[in-house]
């Protein structure tokens, strides 16, 4: 008995040895049946499920695991990954606002020009292309899937309610710039002083950051300029206007609240990139089916959000996984994820395909949604987005939220952040 | 223990070599036993702890990695960094609003299960229900319930004519909202633990208190309690160590989550913690982050020996 239990224990060290160093090797690709087993990481929808069961029945050496995170915890697990070096997805999707930080780290990533990316370039909108490169374009990191042009949602009844017009060609000359929209919220608020105007200040500064060439970062060297940029300080204080009047309805974006008010019918304009109108039809249900419409956006069109697919150096099949990469991102796939996810391509080939341009939005009054964010996407001014920029957004954002809460008056909040930006961006 | 299985007479020569093995094996046997404990603690323990202690003193970017040593200017930076301040402070506070109601309520809570209550099983898992289900729905019930325009809480204190209050906006407000959350996560789980110190308290010392005449309530202080110290000494403690890393119940109470959100539009509600998540894995300052791990620990500690001593005094007075 002495003996077993002596021999039990060292069996257990053995095993516990054994356990974590098969744990260590784990993870390794590559099956004994000769398959390539890739891995794709994305966040929220990305409209892949069926594309990727056409792609290993026409591949059949080819597995294909998709991997779903929520958006905020995917950038941040990613960063993880690629500094432990294992574990990220063969093939990992990347957020515009990341990807000029990704971008800093780019040795952890394969360059995708040496697998011959450099020839796909005239695919994309050419801004598009640029957000996914580093070197002057000699290092491609990844290839766009989709965009996020700019349109403004708006709910009819409470625009009729506040005599205000109805039709979306209408209301969008309402607002040519965000003067004018302010203006409308004046009125609107006027009329119907119970109903707030817009869901948050935080969604229109960043719609007229993102109009803007340059925001916080300088297009040249990616030096801070937010003290200095007067486009910053314009938006920030026209947007904080309107939470100082109390016409915002001061609510986190996108968060719970935000969906218990869109339910509640508790505001009637909200930013809308192309992505955003499944949020706003999941929150405020059935029942308001037909009430909201889709207008353009004051000041033009601009871009916010959409994504990249990147190929971690870490992964054992790089080749592959460009492949699968490029197949997914090519002209044909992004129609056919438009149609059924509403993710707006970021190649003109795509938006501008007659198939795409007559879709219209059943729940949205139907709103010929194809045109109005393919027209936005023609017109936008892509906006630079500097290595630190998803570092300062938040300061400012915070700012403004203090302003809605009425903790602070518009210069104090503004003041406070460019201090605490100044810190983050240093 | 392997004595007790005695075998055939055998030769001396052999029985010498039996009784050494059985010395050896009283001797070494616990030791290999509890080994494997001390090699995990060692390997996701110990090892993180003096590797983070390491990265603190460098310049370390979680991507990139070691951007050189810097000494001891973390640390500096730290004590002179007005959010790291501020987020002890939002520690402490809400260390002090959860835990001190938690555990008085778990005594009372415990007191009462201890009673011959009917159906008492019933009530005895009831009070551990709250634990057990997942801290991320507990968070996202109780973001409801405080919500500014369309919550139960608000809707309720308006009744009674009180101006609805923005939850998350204000400092005290937060607090008080997020310590309801933890007290509701863990006075059960505390009771039921007193409960089960208090059962193996003598019956004959109640008895004999109340013969003396003693009340429930002098019988509880006097004779309850002072039995119980170990217990009340360990749930300080573990609840110490909790309550000064709390990190879901307010990071979820945001609602930026961990994207975004640093405790409040004015950092508000951010505990130490959160500020080390902001910092090492939103901003990618891993060294700074792992300076804010030690400094906590080190606060941990001095906290956990204060409450300690603090416990025993008031548990021993009775």
């Amino acid at each position: 008995m002495s003996r077993t239990l002596v021999g039990r224990a060292a069996l257990a060290v053995v095993a516990a040895v054994a356990v974590t160093s098969a744990a260590a090797c784990g993870g390794e690709a590559g099956g004994s049946d000769g398959k390539v087993k890739l891995s794709i990481g994305v966040f929220s929808d990305f409209g892949y499920d069926t594309l990727l069961k056409e792609y290993q029945a026409a591949h059949p050496n080819v597995e294909v695991e998709q991997r779903k995170v929520k958006m905020e915890q995917h950038h941040t697990q990613l960063a993880t990954q690629l500094a432990g070096g294992r574990g990220a997805a063969d093939i990992v999707a990347i957020e515009e606002g990341n990807v000029a930080q990704f971008r800093q780290s780019k040795d952890k990533f394969v360059n995708l020009a040496d697998y011959g990316a450099k020839d796909l370039s005239g695919q994309w909108a050419a801004w598009k292309w640029n957000q996914g490169t580093a070197d002057d374009g000699n290092f491609v990191l990844g290839l766009g899937t989709d965009m996020g042009s700019l349109a403004l949602c708006y709910r009819r009844d409470l625009f009729e309610a506040a005599g205000l017009p109805v039709d979306r060609e209408e209301v969008g000359k309402l607002w040519p710039t965000w003067q004018d929209y302010v203006a409308t919220a004046q009125t609107f608020t006027d009329q119907t002083p119970n109903v707030k105007f817009v869901d948050t200040a935080l969604n229109v500064y960043k719609a007229i950051l993102d109009q803007t060439e340059e925001g916080y970062f300088a297009k040249a060297d990616d030096s801070y300029i937010g003290e200095k940029n007067t486009k910053v300080s314009d938006a920030f204080t026209l947007a904080a206007s309107l939470g100082e009047k109390k016409q915002t309805g001061a609510l986190p974006p996108f968060s719970q609240e935000w969906n218990v008010a869109l339910k509640q019918a508790s505001f009637a304009t909200t930013t809308c990139p192309a992505w955003a109108l499944a949020l706003i039809k999941a929150g405020a249900g059935d029942e308001a089916a037909g009430k909201w419409d889709v207008a353009d956006a004051p000041g033009g069109g601009g871009n916010w959000g959409g994504s990249f697919l990147a190929v971690p150096k870490q992964g054992s099949h790089p080749k592959e996984a460009y492949e699968l990469a490029k197949w997914l991102t090519a002209p044909e796939q992004q129609k056919r994820i438009f149609k059924e996810t509403g993710n707006l391509p970021s190649e003109p080939v795509a938006y501008k395909d007659p198939e795409v341009t007559a879709t219209v939005n059943a729940y949205f009054n139907s709103a010929p949604v194809g045109q109005i964010f393919g027209n936005s996407a023609e017109s936008l001014q892509p906006t630079y987005r500097g290595t630190k920029d998803s570092k300062v957004t938040p300061v400012f954002s915070n700012a403004l939220s203090r302003v809605e809460q009425g903790k602070q008056n518009t210069s104090d909040a503004f003041a406070q952040a460019l201090k605490e930006a100044r810190d983050v961006a240093k | 223990m392997a004595l007790e299985t005695t075998s055939p007479p055998s030769p001396v020569g052999d029985r010498d070599k039996r009784w050494l093995l059985a010395r050896l094996d009283g001797k070494y046997t616990p030791y290999l036993v509890i080994a494997p404990f001390f090699l995990v603690f060692g390997a996701f323990g110990l090892y993180p702890l003096l590797y983070t202690a390491w990265v603190s003193l460098h310049d370390w970017q979680l991507v990139d990695g070691d951007q050189g040593f810097t000494g001891l200017d973390n640390y500096a930076t730290l004590l002179g960094d007005a959010n790291f301040w501020n987020a002890l402070f939002n520690t402490l506070s809400l260390f002090v609003l959860s835990t001190v109601p938690q555990l008085l309520a778990a005594l009372g809570l415990a007191a009462v299960l201890d009673r011959g209550l009917r159906g008492r099983t019933f009530w005895r898992a009831g009070v551990l229900l709250p634990n057990v289900i997942s801290v991320a729905a507990v968070a996202l019930v109780f973001a409801q319930l405080y919500g500014r325009d369309f919550g139960i809480v608000n809707h309720l204190l308006g009744l009674v004519g009180i101006d609805p209050v923005d939850w998350r906006a204000e400092t005290w407000a937060s607090h008080l909202a997020i310590s309801s959350i933890v007290m509701w996560r863990w006075t059960g789980y505390n009771a039921l633990i007193y409960l089960a110190a208090m059962q193996s308290v003598p019956r004959d010392m109640y008895e004999a208190s109340m013969i003396d005449g003693a009340s429930r309530w002098r019988t509880f202080w006097a004779i309850t309690v002072p039995s119980i110290r170990p217990t009340i000494l360990f749930t300080v403690i573990t609840s110490t160590i909790g309550g000064l890393q709390l990190f879901v119940e307010p990071q979820l109470f945001d609602p930026g989550g961990t994207a975004t959100g640093t405790g409040g539009s004015d950092r508000q509600f951010q505990t130490l913690v959160m500020y080390l998540y902001e910092k090492g894995f939103r901003l990618f300052d891993a060294g700074y982050a792992a300076t804010i791990a030690w400094v906590l620990f080190l606060v941990v500690l001095v906290v956990a020996g204060i409450n300690f001593s603090v416990a025993r005094r008031i548990a021993s007075k009775g």
